[in-house]
């Protein structure tokens, strides 16, 4: 079947493309914009051999997200690179792994867990975060430039945020981050992928027995005494909060500064009107898109979507990037301008796994920015912007480092 | 401007409390939406319209 459907397709010799056209760090792989020039919907090949589907246009994008016949369950063997998952046995889904599960299984989950995350509730973190912001600048400062900017606040900031927010204890917090980043790397073997992993719920299960035991205030003491899942069910959560929380937020803020840096008229006129704070995250959600593989489904049936037939098993990956940088949803996709009002962005995904916090994410990234700019008037790259590295091999994209200085 | 969502499909995104907050709200328990107006005035028109549009499971219907 698979080669049949080959040589009907003959655009399908290419794998997944993850290289950043050379000089252009914030734009998408550039084989992107050639697909859906073609068509929203193309074929891919998939590294085990099959054809499956790529999305490349907003609007395609934001139907397949909405659409339970695709389903959210892991692709296994089929994915499009090697996630966390793809390389492990997916014949049983850990309970409480809500991201691979479909409604409505996904729905009750989701249930518990919403309440966590909604606008109230996050408003009401604000100042705490505005607190550990300030704290981090303040060591920052004290320290001088040149600094690195993802380890010194990029890193940190989302992690204390999550950390305080699911009851992570501080000892564990950077080992937590070193594991969160092998199973996020394109580059780790199986065998990494693995321990992490083994490591991680190991980690974990202590983490859930001293919540069962404090009961404190944080989402997993709330879920201990509110709900009745299983520590199995805790555990899958935490590991997907805890990925949800950290990888995302860390690389929108290193990549984020870096673009503004890079974009000096628009970073002056942040500086001039910080009213244009909100639009300028929107814009940089929009632009960045930094989760640059996936969202994926599969197939649950067959069936022809937007005119082109879909089988049973097929696996499609939606480009978050390119379908961001579709000139059908906005003018001049490919210019960075804070005060576009670039709402209609799927940065955050759609449909019924659209990010559970992006409500928080919006505002540790606006106190973030704002915080940090703030701070340092003169912020500025302390190496020459050809020297930035690029996580062009993990899931999440973003600079490997963002030396600094002010 | 008559409004109708349908709730059982909401996600609990609250998107539409972040766009249209005196139009919608959220329930405390399981993030879903409430409808705290749902016939506004057409002062409200635009920002119900896209919380409508970005609704990620368009259960917003705007007549």
């Amino acid at each position: 079947m698979t080669q049949s459907r080959e040589s009907d397709h003959p655009l399908t010799t290419r794998p997944f493309p993850t290289a950043r056209p050379s000089g252009c760090p914030f734009d998408p792989p550039a084989p992107f914009a050639e697909a859906r020039q073609e068509c929203p919907v193309s074929p891919l090949r998939y590294p085990d051999g099959h054809i499956g589907h790529l999305i490349t246009g907003l609007r395609s994008a934001r139907a397949v997200l909405g659409d339970t016949r695709f389903s959210s369950l892991p692709p296994g063997k089929r994915s499009p690179v090697k996630v966390p998952g793809s390389e492990l046995s997916t014949d049983v889904l850990p309970p409480g792994m809500f991201v691979n599960m479909d409604p409505p299984e996904h729905t009750r989950y989701r249930r518990l867990l919403s309440k966590h995350f909604t606008i109230r509730r996050v408003r009401e973190l604000r100042p705490r975060i505005q607190e550990m912001t300030d704290r981090l600048l303040d060591e920052m400062e004290g320290k001088g430039g040149p600094v690195d900017l993802v380890e010194a606040f990029a890193k940190p900031l989302p992690t204390l945020v999550t950390s305080e927010l699911l009851g992570l204890p501080e000892e564990n917090r950077a080992q937590f981050g070193h594991h969160v980043d092998v199973l996020f790397s394109l580059s780790s073997s199986g065998e990494e992928m693995q321990e992490s992993m083994t490591l991680l719920g190991g980690m974990l299960h202590a983490l859930i027995a001293a919540a069962r035991k404090d009961q404190g205030p944080d989402i997993l003491g709330r879920l201990t005494v509110e709900t009745d899942l299983t520590d199995e069910e805790l555990l899958g959560i935490t590991f997907v909060l805890l990925i949800a929380g950290l990888e995302t937020t860390t690389n929108m803020l290193g990549l984020g500064t870096y673009a503004l840096l890079r974009h000096p008229e628009q970073l002056a006129a942040l500086r001039a009107d910080w009213s244009l704070m909100d639009g300028a995250v929107e814009e940089l959600l929009r632009y960045l898109s930094v989760v640059q593989i996936g969202p994926i489904r599969v197939a649950a049936e067959d069936f022809e979507f937007e005119g082109r037939p879909i089988r049973k098993g097929e696996v499609v990956t939606v480009s978050l990037p390119a379908a961001n940088r579709d000139p059908l949803g906005f003018d001049d996709p490919d210019a960075f301008d804070i005060r576009r009002g670039a709402t209609r962005h799927l940065a955050f995904g759609s449909g019924p796994h659209q990010c559970m916090g992006h409500h928080l994410a919006r505002l540790e990234l606006s106190i973030g920015y704002e915080s940090l700019l703030r701070r340092f008037p003169g912020l500025e790259l302390a190496v020459p912007a050809e020297e930035i590295g690029l996580r062009e091999m993990m899931v999440t994209y973003g600079v490997l480092g963002l030396p600094v200085r002010w | 401007m008559q409004i109708e969502i349908d709730k059982d499909l909401c996600c609990g995104a609250g998107t539409c409390t972040l766009v249209a907050p005196d139009v919608f709200d959220q329930d405390d328990e399981d993030g879903t939406v409430i409808l705290l107006d749902a016939a506004p005035g057409d002062e409200h028109r635009s920002a119900v319209e896209e919380a409508a549009l970005r609704c990620p499971m368009a259960v917003i219907t705007v007549g």
